[in-house]
């Protein structure tokens, strides 16, 4: 095995930029994700323990059932009880690492040092969708997820007075807002500006759409050609943070259905896009007539992923030689003299030729050659910290040189 | 980021590390292993390859993008075990497979150049490493990394094994219950119970008192290694202590030979995947605890009374005065949001949020802790 140090140029590091494209579809009060249908498992319900829509972090208790089994996982002294399904835990320690399921007056109040503190597997997210009926009065009733975004729609003002909260576009306090929140784990860093795709369907026909073609935030009525409202701005998309605020309160179509919970029929409009995610609207709450109204929504995210590329050159005249026992001949002394003070091996010792001939009973004149399998990487230290693994040996002989190309995702 | 000024941490006093271990319970019912996703032996969770091998275990049909690989299964002995014979069905691959485990992970008993293989230790049902309690012919059980992380949690291991006849192996027949329940419950966390080998730590397997088959809880019946989280069950365990068959002489069904085996013939007469098949039948449950450890810094950034009460934030003044201060007199308010954390050259490598914003004043002074999870 020979060690041979990285050049100058043989490491560099560089920037992966994706844009992984996410789609959700709201329909009956059921929300589907990157077309995933609906799965029921053999012991479970849901195969993977949450409803479709949802990503579940990890993936873990595929198809597994709550189950009390009375039994403990280890000492039963410590208390792991098993519960037939995976989920984490942590003894309380000096390290003072908790859940943040458990609050700290809890924590501080109820556990002793030792105890075992608990969480739930699967975590997960999908999309929500908000009706705010009243973003904030002056008698002093406000939404706290609205509140909470004020000042950065003030902040995109830069880009558009539709982000502002107050402008001639109207006073987004007083308005009725539909907010749909999207969770970072679908998006990354960023939505991709201008990437972004709301469409409204009635009985499964697309009623109208909106996309940020300027890719300033404004979501823009694009479609379909001469819908009501088409061109106008029925909202804005923060896009860092991850929320699509609506406020387009035109009909879409001059249909009535039963689109907000305990409600009367309205029209459909921007305000009850994605109307079933997550927010209590279904046909118990609003009305059977809801069914008639589905939604899709489509987006880019951003993800940046640090790429470490290595050059590992195996040169002509270098890398012949493989510390592999069988690289030598068999049934030859490898061992000449050893004592306490000294390790001695014969230097004669033959390497076993396999240089194959077309012709029978013929053995052809002796080449070095050495089959690559791994590429090792070494710190300084020469502590091995990662193997590049071939597909299928590479022969090499003395006289080719090889460059090996190793990347890694960090 | 509005920064007003920067103090460098004390490595002494400012900057300590620590280190949290997170657990998680892994409980693995016999019903994923065999029989519910199709009928024995033929599930659709259970994967077998060409090459013959091992097989795979999945928690649903490995064809569903939703199934996780949990684990593999294999069986196979040692060229030293009575069982190796030419005659054997696929001899060469159970004993290359029970040296390539013993090798990885009880290295090598004098790493003689000569003749390696020859020297590779054998699996063995006790701590001390000289070849004597050897177990050679075994089952093996690989876990996926899903599950066991950074390491098994010593102490935690626990397999439930059917010993009795095929049909009925964990219900009471002949002799007695037939169930043997294997745990490393002599292994603790400070390390007592276990031993260092190449693979890492290993602690040993034994059976717990209400095991009616014969097994002493004294003699280990199969070794676990707890950071290459592998178990191995020594077919032993499907014996009576005194080396007679009990139930399990209906291990296995042999199609090739028409007739029941016992574990001993199925090691020679079946196949690696026919012999995984029958020791899947028997498992009833699995379970251990795994662990992750995570490495903390914590800086403690200290604020003290008369500093950091002002900001840059450009809505901090007002047509040059302070929006904050009403009159001259006033103590001036800031409000902290974020703690920056910059290295020697002053490039910003991270950001703290606060959740709510912490409110600053030549009154208070504050100690904000950073903690850096890796």
């Amino acid at each position: 095995m020979s060690f041979k140090k990285f050049g100058e140029n043989d490491v560099f590091r560089n920037t992966m930029k994706a844009y992984p494209r996410s789609e959700f579809f709201v329909y009956d009060a059921k929300i589907y994700y990157n077309g995933i249908p609906d799965q029921s498992g053999s012991r479970n319900d849901q195969t993977r323990n949450i409803p479709p829509g949802f990503i579940s972090l990890y993936e873990y208790n595929i198809d597994r059932p709550l189950t009390n089994t009375g039994k403990f996982i280890g000492d039963a002294d410590q208390g792991v009880k098993d519960t037939g399904i995976i989920y984490p835990w942590i003894s309380k320690d000096s390290a003072r690492s908790s859940f943040k399921t458990v609050a700290l007056t809890t924590y501080t109040n109820e556990f002793f040092y030792g105890d075992v503190l608990s969480s739930s597997y699967p975590l997960s997210a999908s999309i929500t969708r908000e009706y705010i009926p009243t973003p904030s009065s002056s008698a002093g009733t406000y939404n706290s997820h609205y509140i909470s975004l004020r000042n950065r729609l003030n902040f995109y003002s830069i880009l558009s007075q539709h982000y502002k909260v107050s402008s001639s576009y109207g006073n987004k306090d007083e308005q009725i807002l539909n907010l749909i929140s999207i969770p970072s784990i679908f998006y990354g860093t960023q939505i991709r500006p201008g990437s972004i795709s709301l469409k409204w369907y009635y009985t499964g026909s697309l009623t109208a759409e909106l996309q940020d073609p300027r890719q300033n935030g404004e979501l823009i009525q694009v479609g379909p050609p001469g819908s009501p409202g088409s061109g106008s701005v029925a909202g804005v998309a923060l896009y860092d943070e991850g929320f699509v605020l609506l406020t387009g309160s035109w009909e879409l179509d001059p249909n009535e259905l039963r689109l907000v919970a305990g409600a009367s029929n309205v029209k459909p409009k921007w305000i009850y896009y994605g109307a079933g995610a997550q927010d209590g609207v279904n046909q118990s709450t609003a009305g059977s007539t809801y069914i008639s109204a589905s939604f899709s929504l489509g987006f880019q995210g951003t993800t940046e992923t640090q790429v470490m590329t290595m050059m590992a050159h195996a040169r002509r005249g270098e890398i012949n030689y493989s510390n592999n026992p069988t690289y030598l001949e068999y049934d030859q002394t490898r061992t000449y003299y050893t004592s306490s003070q000294v390790f001695e091996e014969p230097s004669n010792l033959k390497i076993k030729n396999i240089i194959s001939s077309s012709f029978h009973d013929f053995t052809p004149s002796f080449k070095r050659r050495v089959y690559i399998s791994k590429v090792g990487v070494y710190d300084k230290h020469k502590n091995l910290i990662g193997i590049a693994t071939l597909p299928s040996p590479i022969l090499k002989e003395e006289d080719q040189d090889y460059s090996f190309k190793l990347k890694i995702d960090i | 980021m509005a920064v007003i000024e920067t103090t460098a941490l004390d490595d002494d006093v400012d900057v300590t590390t620590t280190r949290t271990l997170l657990h998680e319970a892994i409980p693995l019912t016999g019903t994923i292993v065999s029989g519910t996703y199709g009928t024995h032996p033929n599930e659709e969770n259970i994967k077998n390859y060409n090459h013959g091998m091992f097989q795979s275990i999945y928690d649903y049909p490995y064809l569903s993008s939703s199934a996780n690989h949990i684990f593999d299964i294999s069986a196979c002995y040692s060229a030293r075990s009575v069982l190796s014979s030419a005659a054997s069905t696929q001899n060469a691959k159970k004993i290359n497979m029970y040296t390539e485990f013993a090798q990885t992970l009880m290295g090598f008993a004098s790493g003689s150049p000569e003749n390696p293989a020859a020297d590779v230790r054998c699996f063995e049902s006790d701590l001390v490493l000289d070849n004597v309690s050897r177990m050679n012919e075994v089952f093996i059980i690989n876990f996926s990394r899903l599950l066991t992380k950074d390491q098994i949690k010593k102490g935690s291991f626990s397999i439930t094994l059917g010993t009795g006849a095929y049909g009925s192996p964990f219900t009471p027949g002949e002799t007695a219950s037939h169930g043997v329940v294997l745990s490393d419950n002599q292994s603790t966390a400070d390390g007592k119970g276990t031993t260092s080998v190449l693979g890492g730590d290993m602690g040993l397997l034994f059976a717990d008192s209400a095991d009616g088959v014969g097994h002493p809880v004294t003699r280990a019946s199969g070794a676990i290694f707890y950071q290459a989280g592998i178990a191995v069950i020594s077919s032993s365990v499907f014996m009576q202590s005194n080396g007679t068959v009990t139930g399990s002489r209906n291990f296995h069904y042999s199609p090739e030979v028409g007739r029941w085996q016992t574990a001993v013939q199925a090691l020679t007469g079946a196949s690696i995947s026919g012999a995984c098949d029958s020791f899947r039948h028997r498992i009833q449950n699995i379970s251990f605890n795994n662990t992750t450890e995570i490495n903390s810094k914590i800086y403690f950034c200290r604020v003290p009374h008369n500093t950091y009460n002002y900001s840059s934030n450009p809505t901090y003044l007002s047509a040059s005065k302070i929006r904050v201060k009403n009159a001259a007199t006033d103590a001036p308010v800031s409000y902290i949001t974020t703690i920056g954390l910059y290295n020697e050259s002053m490039d910003l490598l991270a950001t703290a949020k606060l959740s709510e914003p912490l409110r600053k004043d030549p009154t208070n002074d504050i100690t904000i802790r950073v903690r850096l999870d890796y």
